[in-house]
Parts: C-alpha cells; structure tokens; sequence
C-alpha cells in the first residue's frame, strides 16, 4: 500500500514538473512586468518616461474601443500580407527559373546579394517618390525585402537538388513541368520555407520601418505617431502588440507549414542529410 | 597523394578566408581613415608659410573649392570662432586659432588652404 | 539568411574550381561584370524614357553626385559615423551577449524560461522601439546606439545559447570527471561548440542591426549615411539617394562577406565537428 502511495505521489510531482516546465517560459514576462510595477510604483517616473501598467492597459483598451487599434493592425496585416505573398511568389518563380540555368545564376548572384544588401528600409527615400507614403510604399519595400532572400534561398534549394531524381523522372517520359512539380520543387521546399521565415521577420522589421515615416495609418504610425505627443503608453503599448504578432506569425503560421510540409516530403530531405 | 598536394598549398599561402578578412579590415580601415590619411599627409601645403610654426592664437581664412554647406561651416566653426566671410562664400573667417587647432585644420583634406587673417 | 550548404557538388551548382585555373585577378572581374551591364541597362532606360530628375537619374549623375560628396568631405564623415556606430554596438553586444548567452544556456531551466522571452523582444524589433528611445534619449546619438545595441544583442544571446546547448553532455562530463576547472571547460569546450553558433547569432544580428541603424539615422538626423539619403530625399537630391544607397550596399556586403562569414567559415570549419 505503502508503495501505490509512493507511486502516486512520484506521479503527481511528475505532473506538477511538467506544469512548472510549461509555465516556465512565462517567468520572464513576469519578473520584468513586477519590476516595472515595482519600479513605478517606487520612483513614480513621470507617464511620458514610463507609464504604469494600468496606462498602457488603459490606453490599448481605449484605441480598441474606438476601433482605432483594428484599424492600425489591420492596415498592418494587409500590407504585410501583400507585400509577402508578391515576395514570396515572385521570388519563388523567379528562383525556379534562375536555378535550373547554371550559367543564369552565376552571373545573376552577385546582384542578388548586393540588392539584398539595401533590401527594405534602404529604397525608402528613393520611392518614396516614386509612390508617395502609404500603402504601395510600405508593400514595395516588403516585397523587395522578401523577394531577395526568398529568390536567393530558392536557387541554392533548386541547385541542391539531386540530380539522379530529376533523371529518373525524365527517364520515365516525365517533361519539365512534370520534373519540375515532382521533383524540383518539393526538393527545394525546405530551403524556400527557410527563405519564407527569414524574409518575414525581415519584411515585417522593414513594414514597421516604413510605416514610422511613411504612413498614415498601420502599427508603425501608431506609436510614431504617438511620440510627438510624448504617449509613451500608446508606444509601449503598441511595441507589444507587435511582439505578439510576430511570435503568432512564426509559431502558428510558418512552424506549422513548415513542419507538415517537411514531414510529407521528409524523403527527400532526409536524404541528403544522409549524403 | 591529392591530400599531401592540398596540404603543401595550404601551408605556404593564408588561405581563402583569412584574405578575405584581411581585405575586408582593410577596405573599412580606408573607409574609416583614408581620407583623414591623406589630408594629414598634404597638410604642409595647405597651410600658408606665414603661419608655419606659429606659437600662439591666430586669426585666420579658411579658404575651400566650393561653396560650403552648413555641414563645411559647422565643421570648419569647431577650429575657432567664426567671424563671418571674407569677401567670397568660400573665405572663412576665424579667429583665435590656436595653433594645435591650427595643425588639424590644415589636415582637413577638404580644406584648400589657410591663409593669414591681415 | 540563407540555409547552410551541402558538402557534395550536384551539376547545377558553379563550379568554384573552374576560376582557379584562370587566375584569381580573372575570377574578380568576373564579380564586376553583372553590375556593368546592370549599369549598362539602367542607363539605356534613363536615355529612352524622359524621366523627371525628381523620379530617376542617369548613373553619370549618380557618380558626379559620389565624386562631389567624396571630396567635400562628406562621404567620409557620414560612412564613418555609421561604421562606428555598427563596430561599437557589435563589440558590446558580444562582450555583454556571450556572456550572458553562456549563462543562460548552461542552465537548462534558465534556457528554456528566456527562450521564449528572447525571440519575442526579437520579433519587437529594434525599430519599434525608436520611439520610445527618442523620447528617453532624444535625437541624439545614444538614441541609435540603444537601438542598434538591442537589436544586436537579442540574437547573439539567442544563438550562443543554441550553441551551448547544441554541445553534447558528454564532452563536458569528459572533462570534468578529469577534474577540470570551470574556467577550463569554459575556454575548452564551451567557447569553442558554441563558437560557430555565436558567429551565426553575429551575422543574423548584423544583418538586422545594419537596417535598424539605417532606420534610426533616418529619423534622429544626427548623421550617417541614413541621415545622408533621408536629408537628399528633402531636397529631392536623386543622384544623392542612389549614391548613398550604393555605398550602403557596398559597406555591408564588405563586412558580411569579407569579415563576418569568413569568420563563420573558419569557426565551423575548425569548430563545426562537435555539430556533427
């Protein structure tokens, strides 16, 4: 009896470690929201230096309310996601293409990696007059962001790809797009997902960037916006939400595709892993 | 066989990566320094002989090839007190040069020459 | 950036053998020639379409605009501030941030706790945070520094504790039941499995830290070369923009291909065993 006691409670302390090991990652969060609270409470700074808990709260709760706040990140969102799909399409294409021509992609890689140098932020005051501030500007510097590094990832995972499949399907009466679609892209998938994440945690830096200066609406605007008026708790606020987003973006959006993505052509991967 | 040919090539020269870093260090180097380099180098023949080894405070033109912006006058303002034009947008004034002063403005290499203040 | 490279050489890849043959000084120009052509096209575009000089400028402007800005002194100046700030932040983001990374990373339950802390300051980004810097330090240049520092450091701590961790138990367990000390496994085992990785976190940070520090010079205004096409945008000074954008582009594909992945390739090729 004594042992099923034992047993029981060797299992409890088992799940309260597994508990104690999922909310570990909060406590960081934690410790730096009861320092802010302490330090607020403690030095009372001014609210343009740092705001309370409450202000932020309050202020993010008020924008909500006003719809303000769906506006921003929606205007957000949108040009994100057009500017990736643009990126992401094009890049994707255009790498196909550039990878499976040797001699294409030799003399192209050097522009590639000088343009993905100035890729973002760095077109803004030249299209910037082009365009104008708003919407095409901020889809155009993402695209050029995510374009580069997608396109680049796209070649390298094009070329990798061994040649003995591409023979094979070719052997078996198989055209280009055939080789293409069966061999060539689900070979180069993994890299091009890998250009996919990196181009959105570039592209989104580079909205931000551009909505600071160049927009009227959208996350960036919001807390730049909000500087001339010294509403530090709208820009705490904001930087927040932003956070947010990125981490929903990259843990429920591209860990998953990349996951069953890499899982189904798993094959393909593995095997070079083994070469 | 190869593997004793790639290590004797190896041995005698640095390989790939360790030129490039040094070709890299040395571009920023240039980047960072050349032209501070240079104006240093030709800074006796910007200066006017008359204001070779002066001793102490003097009053001065700084005289340049072109129209300075704000950013030339700014810079230009941190040898001495700025005391209006000379006459053409591209003399300027100064006095109370000290001659340590005096010694680095005649290193700026985008500085002409420097002229006595009569 | 871009994913690490299989050992064994399908076809489809250059050949990088080829160029030796022919002489290394050959294989340079041959790096020149799609930016001639480039050059070459735009230049034809500029001639058969009459763009505004607000809109597009031919590349003969764009080097009268660079020759200009060179000899007033400007390029240098404004180039410099901008590679001090980078250099600087770099260098304490590795002095604080490795450090930090080991501590973290060595201790299993402190990894996991900040892991997920860490890549959500990453996705803030540096950028964001510019406004709340602006209003603490004003437009000045502890403003940039804050940010291009933050925006450094978060990825050189995330990555050397990927790489403390990534070290397998077993060559620690090694040294230490021979009585190491822990200075030793520091110095021999933990800086040299995690150096490859260290490196990884230096470059991705650099790459993000070189865009944030253009950003901030955009809006703080206190020079360097964002400062430089920012200031040619208000006077609608093209061929200015483009000069700057092209020596942009040139000092980071200098300091990321000639400095920092050089250094990459070297860690991994003498450290990188331990990965595998």
């Amino acid at each position: 009896m004594n042992m099923a006691k034992a047993s029981e409670r060797s299992s409890a302390r088992r799940t309260l470690d597994q508990v104690a090991w999922r909310l570990l990652p909060l406590l960081p969060f934690a410790m730096v929201l009861a320092a802010w609270i302490a330090y607020w409470t403690i030095a009372r700074p001014p609210p343009a230096t740092l705001p309370s808990v409450q202000d932020v709260a309050a202020a993010l709760w008020e924008l909500a309310a006003k719809g303000e706040l769906a506006t921003h990140v929606a205007a957000s969102l949108w040009r994100l996601l057009l500017g990736v799909l643009l990126g992401a399409i094009t890049g994707v294409i255009g790498g196909i293409i550039v990878g499976l021509n040797r001699s294409v992609s030799e003399f192209i890689s050097p522009l590639v990696v000088f343009f993905n140098a100035i890729s973002g932020i760095v077109w803004l005051p030249l299209v910037i007059g082009w365009l104008g501030i708003g919407t095409a500007l901020a889809v155009f510097l993402i695209w050029n962001t995510v374009f580069f590094i997608v396109f680049q990832n796209t070649v390298l995972g094009v070329q990798l790809v061994p040649q003995v499949y591409e023979q094979g399907v070719q052997a078996l009466g198989g055209g280009r797009r055939e080789t293409i679609r069966t061999v060539i892209l689900p070979g180069a998938l993994p890299y091009i997902l890998t250009g996919l994440r990196s181009g959105l945690g570039f592209g989104w830096r580079a909205l931000i960037a551009a909505e600071l200066v160049g927009a009227t609406n959208g996350l960036g605007q919001m807390i730049f916006g909000a500087t001339e008026y010294h509403r530090s708790d709208i820009i705490i606020g904001g930087c927040l939400i932003i956070g947010v987003i990125a981490i929903a973006m990259d843990r429920w959006l591209l860990l998953p595709i990349e996951q069953r993505t890499i899982e189904r052509w798993g094959l393909v991967f593995d095997a070079r892993k083994e070469e | 066989m190869q593997s004793a040919r790639r290590r004797l090539s190896c041995s005698t020269l640095p390989g790939p990566d360790i030129r490039k870093i040094i070709a890299g260090v040395l571009l920023i180097l240039l980047v960072l320094f050349g032209q501070q380099l240079y104006g240093r180098v030709t800074a006796a023949g910007r200066l006017n002989p008359a204001l070779h080894g002066a001793t102490g405070p003097r009053n001065v033109i700084v005289v340049l090839d072109f129209i300075p912006d704000r950013f030339h006058n700014e810079r230009v303002a941190e040898y001495g007190v700025f005391a209006g034009r000379d006459g053409a947008l591209n003399r300027i004034r100064l006095r109370n040069v000290s001659p340590d002063s005096l010694g680095r403005l005649a290193g700026v290499a985008w500085v002409a020459r420097i002229e006595p203040l009569p | 950036m871009s994913a690490t490279v299989a050992r064994s050489t399908p076809s489809r890849l250059p050949d990088h053998r080829k160029g030796l043959a022919a002489g290394r000084p050959l294989r340079d120009l041959k790096i020149l020639l799609p930016f001639v052509v480039l050059v070459a096209a735009w230049w034809a575009i500029y001639l058969s379409v009459d763009f505004s000089p607000q809109v597009l400028v031919s590349p003969l402007a764009v080097w009268r605009a660079f020759v200009h800005l060179i000899s007033h002194g400007v390029m240098a100046e404004y180039a410099s501030t901008s590679l001090r700030m980078i250099g600087f932040a770099a260098l304490l983001s590795l002095l604080v941030g490795v450090p930090l990374g080991f501590a973290v990373g060595i201790n299993h339950y402190a990894a996991h706790a900040l892991e997920g802390f860490l890549r959500f300051l990453q996705g803030i980004s540096g950028i964001a945070w510019l406004p709340l810097a602006i209003i603490w330090f004003g437009f000045t240049h502890t403003t940039t520094l804050v940010i291009v520092i933050y925006t450094l450091i978060v990825p050189i701590i995330f990555n050397t504790m990927i790489g403390v961790r990534a070290i397998p138990e077993a060559y620690t367990l090694a040294l230490r039941s021979l009585g190491a000390s822990r200075l030793r496994l520091v110095k021999d085992v933990y800086l040299p499995g995690a150096l490859p990785s260290i490196v990884v976190g230096l470059r991705l940070g650099m790459g993000y830290g070189w865009r944030a520090l253009i950003a901030a010079e955009m809006l703080v205004r206190k020079g360097g070369l964002g400062d430089l096409i920012f200031g040619a945008r208000t006077f609608g000074q093209i061929d200015r923009i483009i000069t700057g954008m092209i020596v942009i582009g040139c000092l980071y594909v200098v300091v990321d291909r000639l400095i920092i992945q050089p250094i990459e390739n070297l860690t991994i090729a003498r450290w990188g065993v331990l990965r595998q």
